[in-house]
């Protein structure tokens, strides 16, 4: 362990400078040209894909576009709050950027609103749970404690609940972010001290949260079906997208002549650490998840992992398994494919296409509602329900128009909070992190 | 100078042992930074067979010496991937090839299960492959090295640091050599001779004795393992924990000395019938009276519906495989052997002036205790009681075949078409 | 610097640091070697031990009891066919988990504290293992034949059901023995060298021959080193996920079967988390009394238990979170059996058991946040003792409650144990004791070549512009 310190080059360019406008004005370019695409596409009746509301694609779309988005500076306020918490030293030198991934959290929340609002307007062919039929047809089933007016998943409680996660993520995210560029101007060593003693109640605050976000967005599209581990999961593959998406932030600002001298292999190696770790920890506990599923058999369990095992969903989950974790995991395990940037970059363009994937696979299976008939009455049946053959993957153009649309958001969300320094000047640990040598 | 103070009585006194060939030169360096600095001016100077020794790892020490980055990791990785297969391989072959085995129509081949080893397997082989790998290209172990002979070098595990120049290295010269050294700040210089004493020069003989016994001690297991794989001894084998697998009891049919037979059954002695065993009704028990089959029912039977209930089911539970429900012989049994191309006729217990209408109620009574032709008898299945009411049962179905109208209670003929 | 430089002023200045430097490593050696070379052990020392010999005694003769009698002995029954000796087994295994994270995870995550206690808590996790795998063992009712669950050609032409969570656990902890016992080792190697030339520099030829051999002939040579490193960090790198899949492997063994309170898929992360509260807890039980016994003060520092504190607080809450997460979850699938295994848990017969978990495992770290407590090693050790107290009622609640209580009301039943199963217990807390105070009298306790190379002096001398 080197214990060498390092000071700032003279020569570093450190200011955001236009960096941050320009990144605003194209992401909202490529959101609204996505989303204007997306909305003529459904409109249009191509996005359709057999479901017998229109809009139910684009909403099913929107909230695996949502979670990514999400999940990009979910991943890095968890590596902030930890960074002070261990009162660890290499993230310093990027701590700015990934504090400026974090400062999207607004208008995520904001853009979720895209789903939210229709829940609370009446639509009901998103979420089953909303559905009037949904009430009915599990009279006697183990969802109705669920259900009702103010339910666990009625509409209103889930925006409110909403509504908290928006401003816990968006609170912390500012905190952590504001005090640091504090320290900038007043150079006080206390606010460093200040920042380590909040991220206790902070780490456990976000532990919470995130854990209640994949119960609530994510889990509940498949409302019967339930695993404890979920929230865990969620979190673990949320970190590989993020820190794949910090390397390449980070390189896109040292392309433009910034942070040069400051940032260099050790750094990018360690993000790579991270994602590599990222990918081993998100395959235990997808394994466990699935292997518990699995061998207890139990059908109000292992009906969501049938629909994603047999039929056409198949061969996502096979594209996953090699993709999210095989390829990825023996590369990265060596150190060029670290250090040396292309092969990093590659694998974190690649790691953040299967990050996608991996919601789409855990979502979009539940597009297709099954529908019975029960005493002459239509019921809707609930996601996930029939022969898994009958479930399609029935990929649409708008499920990746939606996304990138979303992308574009989240990258505009990104610049607006990349402004005034990129590198954290007065830090204590700036010249630690400087020094940085990964052994 | 106090930090030199233990060593001072090595600067002044002669080189232990001077006498044998010189194998190499050590410097003594003060701090880990000087060891650095030294290190890369004998780098620099084109030596080859230095070290660098000290109490930790030296950090950069690598990148002054100029030391390749090890083939260890790719070692590791061998070991993994051979872990990782042997893994596979293991669980496929002795599951599902060698011994599939059937744990509630699971399939014997099922990957999700089989993870959890596949991935202890390739850790396994992989730390294997790290730590013997390590040993292995560190040449080690080698318990005696020619620079142990310097008292200086026994303090490299405590707070020195030394560099080495062996003499085999091609540009070593004693005084260019030595002179180097100094330059680059050594506070001592000193000469490490080989052992020229013969005695001393070899590895003491008690310690191969030693080796030689012990290698031979271990091998005896091995030996017993060999002897015992190879031998047709009947003994049975070592039970250190006999449990019960031996109980002072006698088993059927064996020998044993007590008895003038040389047996160790005992049978009845004559004369005597056990407890419960008589059965001298012939009627009840036999079907028999007065030396003919008997053509009414046992005496202390009450012939009632009671009684046909049960019949009818003792009938259907024993004979209706056969004989089938009706009694036609049409039971599930002649059905499959029929399917599969072969021919089963089961007597058809209802057929007009059959065989089993005519017999009297003794001899029914009599086939269903000890069989006829292929069937097998039923005495040991069913007791002699409910023999009785499958009689019953067998001559109310014959009757229901072939009855009349008037057979049927008056009362209840309106009811049927 | 070339031997002109060290004339005039630079040359006493630079004879200052340098003595410094070779004086702080030599005080190193000397703190920690004193224990293995006092002629005599330390009056304490002696009566812990006494104590541990005689704890172990009682365990020996239960194991003999047992093997003689039969499984019979215990309070096991029908109903509760799992009970105090599953409880001990993944009780111990998971205190074992603390030294693996100590020396593989925290050296991953530099975090450089760890050199002063990684050497005893990898002692620490060999122990815990053995004391672990006694239980299995003995469970199976006849241990001699614990060698069938090893895949080899037999005359019953059978082999392994690998199918079986517990042949998991078989290989899943044998490979976590093999690699903890290489690992401590491969790290012991150095040190044992400088015991080999301290006992050799004072003429203790049986004990220079003993360290000589167990040392393999080690010089401290860089090429040397060099591969030394590099095995150190893969052997590291290996043991991370290794210490996630043993404790994983060993939740397997309940959340594959269907038992309410049993089955749940967070298991896995939920028992690594609590493996690593609970390990922690008995590092420091062991550490704080040696500590002070043996004036290791200043290699094991204030700042080390303090960290160490704040890694339970954080097992702690995760452990907190799961019993959360299995909560809410249990509610919401509206599983009747879900439901009832929950409630049955905080309000059945072993609610004592249930409400002593909680209390030890999420209140009682929460006095951790205080920086007062966490630099009073009186309160730590007390504290430590609840939380392994704690961990242990963890393991008896998530077995006994949900056996004791499973679908079939007609079995339903309580368990009580009996004094063979205390006795046993009692054996292994004295054999683990006994193992960890001869190693602390025969074996370098502290990792003296890594704390020599963690210290700032390691960088003493030189040019500095290296870079």
């Amino acid at each position: 362990m080197s214990t060498l310190q390092k000071t700032l080059h003279p020569d570093e360019k450190i200011k955001a400078g236009k960096i941050g406008q320009a990144m605003t004005k194209a992401g909202l370019g490529i959101a609204v040209v996505f989303l204007a695409v997306s909305i003529v596409l459904t409109l249009s009746g191509t996005a359709n894909s057999g479901h017998d509301s229109k809009w139910a694609r684009f909403f099913h779309a929107y909230v695996i576009g949502w979670s990514y988005i999400f999940t990009l500076s979910l991943g890095m306020l968890w590596i902030i709050i930890l960074h002070y918490l261990v009162r660890g030293r290499w993230l310093t030198a990027v701590r700015r950027i990934a504090e400026a991934m974090t400062g999207a959290f607004p208008i995520i929340f904001i853009a979720g609103l895209g789903f939210i609002v229709p829940l609370l307007a009446g639509y009901k062919d998103l979420y089953y749970w909303a559905h009037p039929d949904a009430y009915n047809a599990e009279l006697n089933h183990h969802l109705l404690h669920k259900l009702g007016e103010f339910g666990w998943l009625s509409p209103k409680f889930f925006a409110l609940r909403y509504v908290i996660y928006g401003i816990g993520f968006s609170a912390m995210a500012a905190y952590f972010a504001n005090k640091s560029r504090e320290q900038d101007e007043s150079g006080d060593p206390k606010i460093s001290e200040t920042l380590r003693i909040a991220s206790g109640p902070a780490m456990i605050l976000f532990a919470v949260l995130t854990c209640m976000v994949a119960f609530d967005i994510l889990m509940s599209i498949a409302p019967k079906w339930f695993s404890t581990i979920y929230g865990v999961a969620f979190w673990g593959s949320g970190c590989i997208g993020s820190f794949a998406a910090l390397a390449l932030l980070v390189l896109g600002i040292q392309r433009s002549g910034r942070l040069t001298h400051s940032i260099n292999a050790e750094h990018y190696h360690d993000i790579g650490k991270w994602m590599f770790a990222f990918t081993f920890f998100w395959a235990y506990t997808a394994f466990s998840q699935f292997m518990l599923q699995w061998y207890g058999n139990m059908p109000e369990e292992t009906h969501w992992y049938k629909y994603r095992m047999f039929g056409e969903w198949q061969w996502v989950s096979i594209a996953i398994l090699v993709g999210y974790f095989a390829f990825p995991f023996v590369f990265l395990m060596s150190r060029w494919t670290k250090r040396i940037v292309p092969a990093l970059v590659f694998f974190a363009v690649w790691q953040l296409v299967f990050h996608w994937l991996d919601l789409y696979w855990q979502i979009m299976p539940s597009f297709d509602w099954g529908v019975v008939y029960h005493e002459g009455a239509r019921i809707v049946a609930g996601p996930l329900t029939g022969s898994p053959d009958l479930h399609h993957v029935g990929f649409s153009p708008v499920d990746v128009t939606v996304w990138l649309g979303l992308v574009g958001l989240w990258v505009a969300g990104v610049g607006m909070s990349l402004k005034g320094n990129l590198i954290p000047v007065k830090d204590p640990t700036l010249p630690l992190s400087l020094a940085h040598e990964v052994q | 100078m106090a930090n030199h103070d233990e060593h001072n009585d090595h600067d002044d006194a002669p080189t232990s042992y001077p006498d044998g060939e010189l194998y190499g030169v050590l410097a003594e360096y003060d701090t880990p930074g000087e060891l650095l600095d030294a290190a890369r001016k004998v780098r620099d100077a084109g030596y080859t067979e230095f070290d660098c020794y000290s109490p930790f790892p030296v950090h950069g020490i690598d990148e002054a010496m100029g030391i390749k980055r090890t083939i260890l990791p790719l070692i590791v990785f061998g070991g993994g991937a051979t872990g990782l297969l042997g893994g596979i391989f293991l669980q496929w072959w002795m599951n599902a090839y060698n011994w599939p085995w059937n744990i509630a129509g699971k399939p014997s081949w099922s990957i999700p299960a089989n993870v959890p080893i596949m991935f202890e397997g390739t850790i396994l082989f992989s730390v294997f492959a790290s730590f013997f790998g390590m040993w292995i290209l560190n040449k080690l172990p080698q318990v005696w090295h020619p620079f142990f002979r310097s008292d200086r070098f026994a303090k490299v595990t405590d707070d020195t640091f030394i560099l080495g120049i062996e003499a085999k290295d091609k540009r070593f010269d004693h005084v260019a050599t030595t002179k180097l050294l100094k330059d680059a700040g050594a506070i001592a210089v000193e000469d490490v001779h080989l052992e020229s004493d013969p005695a001393r020069k070899n590895m003491p003989k008690w310690i191969t004795a030693f080796i030689v016994a012990s290698t031979a001690f271990a091998l005896i297991p091995f030996a017993i393992a060999a002897k015992a794989r190879n031998s047709h001894s009947n003994a049975p084998h070592i039970h250190i924990f006999p449990d019960m697998d031996f109980q002072p009891k006698y088993k059927s049919d064996t020998a044993m000395d007590l008895f003038p037979d040389g047996r160790s059954n005992r049978g009845e002695i004559t004369g005597t019938i056990a407890r419960g065993s008589l059965n001298a009704d012939d009627t009840f028990y036999r079907g028999i009276e007065n030396g003919g089959w008997t053509t009414g029912f046992p005496k202390q039977l009450e012939l009632n519906d009671a009684m046909v209930k049960r019949g009818q089911n003792r009938f259907n539970i024993y004979c209706s495989a056969c004989h089938g429900y009706d009694g036609q012989g049409h039971g599930t049994v002649p059905q499959r052997v029929a399917a599969t191309g072969g021919a089963f006729l089961p007597a058809n217990l209802v057929a007009a002036g059959g065989s089993a209408v005519q017999m009297p109620n003794g001899q029914v009574f009599n086939t269903i205790s000890n069989g006829f032709n292929t069937m097998m008898g039923y005495a040991n299945q069913i007791p002699h009681a409910d023999r009785w009411a499958i009689v019953l049962y067998v001559r109310a179905l014959q009757r229901s075949q072939h009855a009349t109208i008037e057979d049927v209670p008056p009362e209840q003929r309106g009811s049927i078409r | 610097m070339s031997a002109a430089t060290m004339e005039g002023d630079g040359a006493a200045e630079h004879h200052e640091e340098a003595g410094k430097a070779r004086e702080a490593f030599r005080g190193v050696t000397r703190d920690v070697a004193w224990v293995a070379e006092a002629p005599k052990p330390h009056k304490a020392w002696l009566g812990a031990l006494g104590i541990s010999v005689t704890m172990l005694a009682i365990g020996v003769y239960s194991i003999y009891v047992l093997v003689t009698t039969g499984i019979g002995v215990w309070g096991n029954s029908n109903t509760v066919g799992w009970a105090w000796d599953i409880t001990n087994f993944v009780w111990w295994i998971g205190i074992g988990h603390a030294g693996t994270l100590i020396s593989a995870v925290l050296f991953l995550t530099r975090q450089t504290w760890r050199v002063s206690i990684n050497r005893a808590a990898e002692a620490m996790t060999i122990f815990a293992v053995m004391c672990a795998l006694l239980f299995p063992l003995l469970h199976t009712g006849r241990p001699w034949f614990a060698w069938w669950m090893i895949p080899h050609p037999n005359d019953m032409g059978m082999w392994p059901q690998f199918r079986s969570p517990l042949m998991w656990d078989v290989f899943a902890v044998s490979t976590y023995a093999t690699t903890s016992i290489l690992f401590w080792y491969m790290g012991l190697v150095p040190d044992l060298a400088t015991f080999r030339d301290r006992f050799a520099a004072k003429g203790d030829k049986l004990k220079a021959i003993i360290y000589g051999t167990l040392s393999l002939g080690w010089r401290g040579s860089a090429r040397q080193w060099h591969r030394y490193e590099r095995a150190y960090l893969i052997l590291a790198g290996l043991a991370t996920p290794l210490v996630f899949s043993v404790h994983s492997v060993v939740s397997f063994d309940f959340a594959t079967s269907q038992l309410p309170g049993w089955h749940t898929t967070i298991f896995p992360p939920y028992f690594v988390a609590g493996a690593i509260f609970s390990g922690f807890a008995m590092v420091l039980t062991l550490m704080l009394p040696l500590r002070h016994l043996f004036n290791l003060q200043h290699i094991i520092k204030e700042s080390h238990i303090e960290a160490m504190c704040k890694i339970m607080l954080a097992t702690g809450m995760m452990v907190g979170l799961a019993y959360g997460t299995e909560l809410f979850i249990a509610w919401y699938s509206g599983n009747l059996y879900e439901k009832f295994a929950f409630a049955n848990r905080a309000f059945g017969p072993f609610w004592w058991a249930y409400f002593a978990m909680v209390s030890c495992n999420v209140l009682v770290p929460q006095a951790f946040w205080s920086k007062k407590i966490r630099q009073s090693p009186v309160i730590i050790f007390v504290l430590c003792i609840f939380i392994n107290i704690g961990m242990w009622f963890e393991r008896f609640v998530i077995i006994a409650t949900s056996l004791a209580r499973s679908f079939l009301p007609a079995n339903w039943s309580y368990y009580t144990p009996t004094r063979f199963d205390v006795g046993l217990f009692v054996g292994t807390l004295g054999l683990f004791f006994t193992l960890f105070l001869l190693f602390f009298r025969y074996v370098p306790v502290i990792a003296m070549s890594e704390v020599k190379g963690a210290m700032p002096e390691a960088h003493a001398g030189g040019k500095k512009d290296k870079h």
